[in-house]
């Protein structure tokens, strides 16, 4: 029996081989497979992988952003605390008659039989990174599927909708802004009802579509979601008309701003869609 | 040159398993792509044993119709087992080899296993079971098949490099 001795050399080179052919195979197959949602492992994991990392730069580059305005840079802090005072007492004030005004829908409704839809439960979500791509117009938030986030769940803020997640990782979101050129929302006209579809342009301002060139639409109008693509919860707000005029074909070319100051946003909601309404509160709505 | 006979001979175990499963039933729970694994393993060369078990596994997931690189994962890892086993203890005797291949043939199954649930896809409890009969037969085979190789050429056993 002739025995070898092979070289210390020699037994890493193995494992090396081994490791990379293993990694190759298992890209491979990540590559081909995906997940019950339909999306490919692969994207899932390279942003599983990253997302601490993001979350981290963005949580620090936070930390030292808060501690420079809280406690370094006070240029006009009295000032803007004066005026800021002033409007939190004015939007109590509003936050106060709408509450009325909800309070009376909610008689009219239940005296109207209105029957629930579903429900959406908020999360709140921060905004930890963007696609380096300024054109793709594609944010990344600090929630995920571990969190019960799901594709296609909506995401708004008090302005009105910024998108919809499009992959969902355990602690980390990807969400597609309306303003991407492959997004589209059901919307309407909030003045004349007429119903169109709202498409991303990559760039800063929406196109709505087909909307007929005899419907009435002025600059100012505000744009709202429908509720008919079954993504976004209908009468969010949208938008606003910044240009409206007969297009070439038989539907008007509309230019919408959005209502949402989307490259500056750092606070959002993640709307998840729960069950219907229990039978019981069904009851009450109806007697 | 060299590789792509390593390629050549993958393929040929593949196809070769193919056309006898289909005309015995028992070579359906026999794998010969795992035995030539462990033959270059043993008797060649490691590092060539490594590309033989990720073709040959390649090559199997085409033809079962699985996604690539569930069996070149597995194999590949069977391979790297088997040298380093090889490499380091004395594997002369047939009940060791037999235990060997099938000890191979076991981490084979259990990575494509594992695979199948890391990615999300249902594994139903008869692939266990077939699994553990292929894992004995390959085994038992393998080890017959080493020692009739060691009688037609005289060869004994050696430590791979």
């Amino acid at each position: 029996m002739s025995i070898e001795l092979a070289p210390r050399r020699r037994e890493s080179h193995a494992l090396y081989i081994t490791l990379l052919l293993l990694l190759l195979n298992l890209t491979l197959l990540s590559v081909q497979v995906e997940d019950p949602s339909g999306v490919m492992l692969l994207k899932k994991w390279v942003l599983a992988a990253g997302a601490p990392f993001i979350d981290l730069s963005a949580g620090a580059s936070h930390a030292v952003k808060e501690f420079w305005l809280d406690y370094v840079w006070l240029h006009g802090a009295r000032a803007e605390n004066a005026r800021l005072k002033q409007a939190v007492e004015r939007l109590a004030l509003r936050v106060r008659s709408l509450e009325q005004l909800e309070e009376e829908n909610r008689r009219l409704r239940s005296l109207l039989a209105f029957r629930a839809g579903t429900h959406f439960e908020a999360l709140g979500a921060r905004v930890i990174g963007r696609a380096p791509d300024f054109l793709s117009r594609i944010a990344y938030l600090d929630r995920g599927s571990a969190d019960g986030v799901r594709a296609d769940c909506p995401v708004v803020t008090a302005e009105g909708i910024v998108g919809r997640v499009i992959l969902a990782a355990p602690h980390t979101s990807q969400v597609q802004l309306i303003t991407n050129a492959d997004a589209s929302v059901g919307v309407v006209i909030e003045r004349t009802g007429s119903p169109g579809v709202l498409r991303g342009t990559g760039g800063p301002l929406l196109e709505v579509g087909y909307i007929s060139s005899t419907e009435e639409v002025a600059v100012g109008d505000l744009v709202v979601t429908s509720g008919l693509d079954r993504i976004y919860p209908k009468g969010l707000a949208v938008g606003k008309v910044v240009a409206s005029g007969k297009g070439k074909s038989v539907f008007r070319e509309i230019r919408v701003e959005p209502s949402v100051d989307l490259l500056r946003m750092e606070q959002t909601l993640i709307l998840m869609r729960t069950e219907p309404a229990p039978a019981a509160e069904r009851r009450e709505l109806q007697d | 040159m060299k590789y792509l006979l390593l390629a050549l001979f993958s393929f040929l175990a593949v196809i070769a398993q193919m056309i006898a499963g289909n005309g015995f039933f028992l070579f359906n729970f026999l794998d010969l792509s795992l035995i030539l694994v462990a033959f270059w393993a043993v008797y060649r060369n490691r590092t060539q044993a490594l590309f033989v078990g990720s073709i040959a596994g390649l090559l199997q997931d085409a033809v079962l119709g699985w996604p690539l690189g569930y069996n070149g994962f597995g194999k590949t890892l069977a391979a790297f087992l088997v040298g380093l086993a090889a490499r380091h203890f004395n594997v002369e005797g047939a009940w060791i080899r037999a235990a060997l291949i099938a000890a191979a043939s076991c981490v084979n199954v259990l990575s494509v296993f594992l695979l199948f649930l890391l990615l999300q896809r249902n594994v139903g409890a008869i692939f266990l079971g077939a699994s553990l009969m292929q894992c004995l037969i390959t085994g038992g085979v393998g080890s017959l098949a080493f020692a009739a190789y060691d009688g037609y050429s005289g060869t004994r056993f050696r430590k791979a490099g």
